[in-house]
């Protein structure tokens, strides 16, 4: 789809939340458009971003005109993560041919409140733990990642990303319990939910 | 005097120490740790300047208190006194850019090849931002 809309003036750009980019080797196969690696998390801090997938609409001019929105991005993702969104395709094939955004004006402005202290927070315990990790501190590093968690239980780029450097599983018990933390605290997501 | 060191916007380290569980750097490494430089305008990046209304209240023992100066651009910092590690966050500027006036921050990230991309050099595209993962 990057191909097919790239005469448009269309770009994608994917930001992948990993340490390393061999965690999304598989992905990147044949893959053109910019893959940025960003183990820091800089992005989530930047775009207020608790959840992913997610995508955001930049125009030319840099400005957001559809922001963080729950939707898996195009369909070589769909081969990645299994889920596809063809309303979001739709929506974005029209936005690149014309330029109109499928989003009234008010319901852009506002539709993201932004990270709360605690999310904040938690990402300097993150960051900490992930220094702490790359230098062997596995002990400090837990002790980070525990008080991340404290501070943004319902922050998936918080508790499912660490899942896999503390020896626990995101596909597994522990992701399922952070599911079901989420549901009960009213499945949460900032940001616009996915198109229908 | 001891080294440490600084997760900001980048990883740096710079002679300082902890006193009392504060961070205490020169007012020469401001400018490497955080981004920002401490003039008498304030504290400034480039050509933003962020006046500081009491520049006193930021020193430390001939220094500077680094938590007290990330406070003065409205970040947090979090110090893990035993690792010497201090982690500052992006400005409520920088982190309001996005929530509160559109506009789309700038990502400066290495690609698959290890080479550094900024988004800014994307101007005058349509882009689909797409955050993901492997978990």
């Amino acid at each position: 789809m990057a191909d097919e809309l790239a005469d448009t003036g269309f770009m994608v750009i994917a930001v992948a939340l990993e340490q390393n980019k061999e965690a999304i080797a598989d992905f990147v196969d044949g893959i053109t458009y910019p893959v940025l690696i960003d183990a820091n998390h800089t992005v989530t801090e930047l775009y207020s971003i608790t959840n992913i997938p997610t995508v955001v609409w930049i125009d030319e001019n840099d400005r957001i005109v559809r922001p963080n929105t729950a939707a898996p991005g195009t369909d070589t993702f769909k081969d990645f993560t299994g889920v596809s969104c063809e309303p979001h395709m739709d929506a974005l094939r029209h936005w690149a041919h014309t330029g109109e955004v499928d989003i009234d004006a008010d319901e852009v402005a506002g539709a993201v409140a932004g990270l709360s202290e605690g999310e904040v927070q938690a990402r300097l315990h993150y960051r900490i733990a992930l220094h702490a990790r790359r230098t062997g501190d596995d002990e400090a590093a837990r002790g980070h990642f525990d008080a991340a968690a404290g501070f943004a239980p319902h922050d998936f780029t918080i508790r499912r990303s660490a899942m896999p450097l503390t020896g626990g599983d995101p596909f597994g018990a522990d992701f399922f319990a952070l599911y079901e933390e989420w549901q009960a605290g009213g499945r949460k997501y900032d940001g616009l939910p996915t198109p229908t | 005097m001891g080294e440490i060191v600084v997760l900001a916007e980048n990883e740096t380290r710079v002679a300082g120490e902890v006193i009392d569980g504060r961070v205490r750097v020169d007012g020469a490494s401001l400018d490497k740790a955080l981004g920002w430089e401490l003039k008498p305008q304030g504290l400034c990046r480039g050509e933003v300047c962020v006046p500081v209304a009491d520049q006193a209240a930021l020193e430390l023992d001939g220094g500077y208190d680094l938590a007290a100066v990330a406070s003065a651009l409205d970040s947090t910092a979090l110090v893990d006194a035993d690792l010497g590690v201090v982690a500052v966050s992006r400005s409520g500027a920088e982190r309001g850019a996005a929530v509160h006036d559109m506009v789309a921050p700038e990502l400066v990230l290495p690609d698959l090849t290890g080479t550094q991309v900024s988004t800014a050099g994307f101007k005058g595209k349509k882009k689909l931002l797409v955050v993901f993962a492997s978990w």
